[in-house]
């Protein structure tokens, strides 16, 4: 009865070959069509000069111009600091309030749930314009209203270099948690209850089951929510875009907004995919570390 | 749940979920204030988004933001149509294909299993700007797909993301259970109707919203492979409307609600799903 | 030939300019498109031909513009029964990213509406469609020459313009006479930095515990892009480009606008927080009575004004929270350093496109046919009567005869007056320079100023910034040096 999953051995199964591949041929299909050929024309382009009627091959050369671009380079740290700040506390207001919300009866639940999951259900767009609203600069605006209560002074929060990437963190911190919170929470109650009852029997206290039972049976999910969310957070642009414009002085110019300059505004289509490309070896690279050091005890 | 110990006197029980409340509440507080500014402002008078009032409490109410909404266009609710198709679709696609591709990847062994998977996950991580042009020939230039449901529905039947999700949550399960189904006599296929699905309930839920919610509010794509009012979603269809009439800022706030509300109400309804939970004690020892 | 239009997209709005374009905002139309307007005054002879179909990509250029879509396809398939007009929708916002994954695709629409800006831009993905030779001369005489100068590239025309519009500022009258200027002969003659200056320092006023500034200008985000782009106009760089094509800016004039633009604020005459005031912002703050002078200012500022007026009077809780009545007063931009005023204008038109296949001569003539019934006639007046803006074909003038506007006489003279010394276009400037600028400006120019702005950096480090890219992008000998 009180078997636990954790210590099942792994067993080599044989002659799933054929349903693996029937399972998975689908998947597979859209994945060629839809996103394996666009990528790989991306790679083709990434070595000519666009042009949409006859692009010519230049080699390596919009590589080498991206590696000599200090805006790439500025614009891959302030993404790196972006991530850095957003995903792990992120990760963990999620977690916390998922941990909170779970004693609560069941109306409570639903209500939290969709309390935190509102801002994902209302499009970025619209919400901008109000968070603009927020850090308004003058001292009416909502933010430096609070700040004055506090006795703090007036800070103009997206105009200036030292306060608008924060500005654009903050944001983050108060307004992207649904998804995850729904997510760890239908993991917690996936957790059996038998493990916490022999926790009890040892007379376990609250922080130690959360540490020895609830992060360990939570792994695969946060390692899910960690490379997602990296992974969405290196590719972030809409905020940026819609907030400062990646201002000001390029203090929030971000990879994903240099590559949709380059693409759609100097039509440099060529450079565009090639700097997409070199992200995308960095965002695998940094998730293939994770799941080194996430996974290591995770079932694959 | 019993990760909170329930043996305590009621009194102590109590306090502490209204400490846990009071705790939930500031924050819910802080996450609402955008969108109640959002929806207060669609009760406010149809003006010029230059001309707003910003203020916590509108000078009136009224309705006529909605109204205004609903006459701009006689496809209004047409785009809200189409975008139920569209989304429901594309939800319905990715609840079955990505959890059967979850179950392959996550419990089957077959040659070239992790290379695939691995192939799968980079896909992820390339920035859609640069794919877009791309896919764009190809849906509208090679298939010719221009302004159907196909072109809407087809690039997104079954999303990596979903799978990867999938993948995760299914390798939870314990190969115990698949195993002695196995030895019952049950094929693959079986196993995955019969054991999968039920005891994926959870996460099946929380794709199939989050998969709607992603569809509902994608806003791209469809722009770019409609050409005409009425094959428009309601996201494409709002900013037409909205930047037709560039500067009302109550009637963007009133179609931004209501876009909103079918979002809610699927919430709702898959609810019961996960609160259910997943029971995988199931496991016979 | 089937083209089918394709309508391209974007994911995001850009706020900022969802903003601004709130504050070019207007409204409701008040100028009734009045039917009995004369028809086009192209219609000729029936044409004899094949069928065709013209696609065109077309934002909300005016309030009421997108509402007359299915009449203008109507009354143009009756001019031209062979030919149908194809009119698809976009926002202002998605219109550049839409156009512009249609033509990396290589299949754009045959008309889209964008600033002559673009143009360059276009030419050289090799996207643009010369019409030279397929516009009458009918066509090109009911133009005024200048603006339709503006289409051009090279030698060759590439569209037809809809309007020509000054980018100015404005001012509210009862606050300008309380300060003690006289903006009526201001309107006439322009003013100097100098002048100006001290007229913006009177214009500082605390009434109330509230704070009055004298001059606010929308600089948030890429709005920052207008503020510099207007004054060094004045200050004798009319242009990116000197007129043997070196890079302008970075002569002495233009460090001389960068200490202004520090002065005015560091004067206290505007908000040190300028660099996230956006258009809907300033405008609030105009409205509301903390501001005397706004930039950038268009002429159909004076109906958003008027509009909010007549809320006031009605006081039915309607009107901008807080806000007073305001007489809009057009302005003319100080001029620098002794120069000579030149207004920054603005044309935007119907741009052809060309496909993958080379066009025949027939589908471009019609496709020039369909450019000018949209840029002439009742569509032209009908538009441009909504944006307060100046009528630039004869046929519209003739049609706008009949329709009637409500417009302050003083600001239509002021807005004359500017349009008399316009910026001049610069079709020789070639497109991979406008290119390699335009990249210079959105790098460097607009990051620096919005740090400027913010009181990060000095105006000397900003102009050593923009010296040094430019001489990177240009070489030593391509720019000016004084």
């Amino acid at each position: 009865m009180n078997q636990l999953p954790i210590t099942v051995k792994k067993r080599k199964n044989r002659g799933d070959g054929a349903w693996g591949y029937a399972f998975i041929a689908v998947a597979l299909v859209v994945y060629a069509l839809f996103t394996a050929y666009p990528v790989a024309s991306a790679f083709i382009i990434s070595f000519q000069k666009y042009k949409p009627l006859g692009s010519t091959f230049i080699g390596w050369e919009n590589y080498a111009e991206t590696f000599q671009d200090s805006l790439f380079w500025k614009s891959l740290r302030n993404t790196v600091v972006y991530t850095v700040l957003t995903v792990p506390v992120g990760l963990l207001i999620s977690f916390s309030i998922a941990i909170l919300i779970l004693p609560l009866k069941k109306f409570l639940q639903t209500t939290f749930k969709a309390i935190y999951y509102l801002p994902a259900v209302a499009s970025g767009v619209t919400l901008s314009v109000v968070w603009l609203w927020i850090y308004d600069p003058l001292p009416a605006g909502i933010l430096n209203q609070v700040v004055h209560f506090f006795g703090g002074s007036n800070q103009n929060w997206l105009g200036a270099s030292a306060t608008a990437m924060f500005s654009l963190v903050l944001m983050s911190w108060l307004s992207s948690h649904g998804t995850a919170i729904i997510i760890y929470l239908a993991a917690l109650l996936g957790i059996d209850d038998s493990y916490y009852e022999a926790a009890d029997l040892d007379g376990a206290t609250f922080l130690q089951k959360i540490w020895h039972i609830v992060i360990p049976c939570l792994k695969p999910t946060t390692l899910f929510l960690f490379v997602t969310g990296i992974i969405g957070s290196f590719q972030v642009f809409q905020n940026a875009f819609l907030m400062t414009g990646g201002g000001p002085d390029n203090a929030t110019t971000m990879v994903g907004l240099l590559i949709f300059n380059n693409a759609f505004k100097y039509f440099e289509f060529g450079e565009a995919a090639a700097q997409s490309l070199i992200l995308a070896v960095i965002i695998a690279g940094i998730s293939l570390i994770q799941f080194k050091f996430l996974g290591k005890d995770v079932e694959y | 749940m019993a990760l909170y110990k329930n043996t305590g006197n009621p009194a102590r029980r109590i306090s502490r979920n209204a400490a846990i409340g009071v705790l939930l509440l500031i924050f819910a507080l802080a996450t609402l204030f955008p969108i109640y500014f959002m929806v207060i402002s669609s009760f406010g008078d149809p003006v010029e988004a230059g001309a707003m009032n910003y203020t916590l409490w509108p000078g009136k109410f009224t309705l006529d933001s909605y109204k205004f909404f609903f006459n701009y266009s006689k496809y209004s609710f047409r785009w809200l149509l189409n975008s139920l198709v569209v989304a429901g679709s594309v939800m319905v696609f990715n609840v079955v294909f990505a959890s059967m591709a979850g179950f392959a990847f996550s419990k089957l062994r077959f040659r070239g299993r992790n290379v695939l998977f691995a192939v799968l996950l980079c896909a992820m991580m390339i920035p859609y700007q640069v794919t877009q042009v791309p896919l764009y020939i190809l849906v509208v230039n090679t298939f010719d797909m221009e302004n159907t449901y196909g072109a809407l529905i087809l690039p997104g039947i079954v999303t990596v993301y979903n799978i990867f999700l999938a993948k995760q949550f299914m390798s939870s399960i314990p190969s115990e259970i698949l195993e002695s189904a196995k030895i019952d006599g049950c094929n693959q296929f079986q196993i995955y109707t019969k054991l999968i699905l039920p005891l994926s309930k959870t996460v099946l839920a929380v794709m199939a919203i989050l998969t709607f919610m992603e569809s509902w509010n994608t806003f791209f794509w469809p722009l770019l492979v409609t050409n005409s009012m009425e094959m428009q979603t309601i996201q494409v269809g709002l900013k037409n409307f909205r930047f037709a009439n560039t500067t009302y800022f109550g009637p963007m706030m009133a179609g931004a609600t209501i876009a909103a509300l079918p979002m809610f109400i699927l919430f709702f309804s898959l609810q019961r799903y996960f609160l259910e939970g997943v029971t995988v004690g199931a496991v016979k020892g | 030939m089937k083209r089918k239009l394709r309508v391209l997209a974007s994911i995001m709005a850009l706020t900022l300019s969802v903003t601004s374009l709130a504050a070019c905002g207007s409204s409701k139309g008040d100028s009734s498109p009045s039917p009995s307007g004369s028809a086009s005054a192209s219609g000729s002879a029936a044409p004899s031909g094949e069928k065709d179909t013209i696609t065109a990509l077309l934002p909300p250029v005016s309030p009421t513009y997108q509402d007359n879509f299915a009449q203008m396809e109507k009354e143009f398939n009756a001019l031209y029964p062979n030919l149908t007009l194809k009119i698809e929708p976009a926002s202002w916002e998605d219109m550049s990213q839409k156009l512009d994954t249609q033509v990396n695709a290589g299949s754009p629409p045959d008309i889209a509406f964008i600033g002559s800006g673009g143009i360059a831009k276009y030419v050289d993905q090799g996207m643009l469609m010369d019409i030279t030779d397929s516009v009458t001369p009918d066509m090109v005489s009911d133009f005024d020459p200048l603006p339709l100068e503006y289409m051009k590239n090279g030698n060759s025309l590439y569209g037809l313009p809809a309007y020509m519009e000054v980018h100015a500022i404005g001012g509210n009258k009862q606050f300008l006479e309380q300060a003690g200027i006289d903006w009526k002969k201001v309107q006439q003659e322009g003013w100097t930095y100098e002048q100006f200056r001290e007229a913006i320092k009177k214009g500082v006023v605390t009434e109330n515990g509230k704070k009055r500034y004298g001059f606010v200008f929308a600089t948030a985000g890429v709005a920052s892009r207008d503020y510099l782009t207007i004054l060094v106009k004045n200050a004798g760089m009319p242009d990116p480009f000197t007129s043997d094509l070196k890079y302008a800016y970075t002569s002495k004039n233009y460090l001389e606008v960068l200490k202004a633009v520090r002065q005015m604020i560091d004067d206290g005459s505007m908000p040190k927080e300028l660099s996230s005031v956006d258009a809907g912002k300033r405008w609030n703050m105009f409205l509301t009575g903390q501001t005397m002078i706004t930039g950038k200012g268009l002429a159909v500022f004076e109906n958003s004004a008027k509009k909010n007026n007549a809320k006031i009077d009605a006081n039915d809780g309607s009107a901008v929270k807080d806000s007073i009545k305001v007489d809009y007063v057009v302005l003319p931009v100080p001029s620098f350093l002794g120069q000579p005023p030149v207004s920054s204008t603005v044309v935007d038109g119907y741009v052809t496109f060309r496909g993958k296949k080379e066009p025949t001569a027939e589908h471009k003539a019609n496709v020039v046919k369909a450019a000018y019934f949209l840029a002439s006639g009742k569509v032209a007046a009908t538009t441009n009567n909504d944006l307060f803006a100046a009528h630039i074909t004869k046929s519209a003038k003739e049609a706008a005869k009949s329709m009637t506007i409500d417009r302050n006489p003083d600001n239509i003279a002021a807005v004359d007056v500017m349009l008399s010394h316009a910026a001049k276009p610069r079709p020789d400037i070639p497109t991979d320079k406008a290119a390699q600028a335009i990249k210079l400006e959105d790098e460097v120019i607009i990051p620096k100023l919005q740090a400027l702005l913010a009181n990060e950096i000095k105006p000397e480090a900003m102009y050593e910034a923009v010296k040094a890219a430019a001489i990177k992008a240009f070489g030593e000998d391509g720019v000016v040096k004084d």
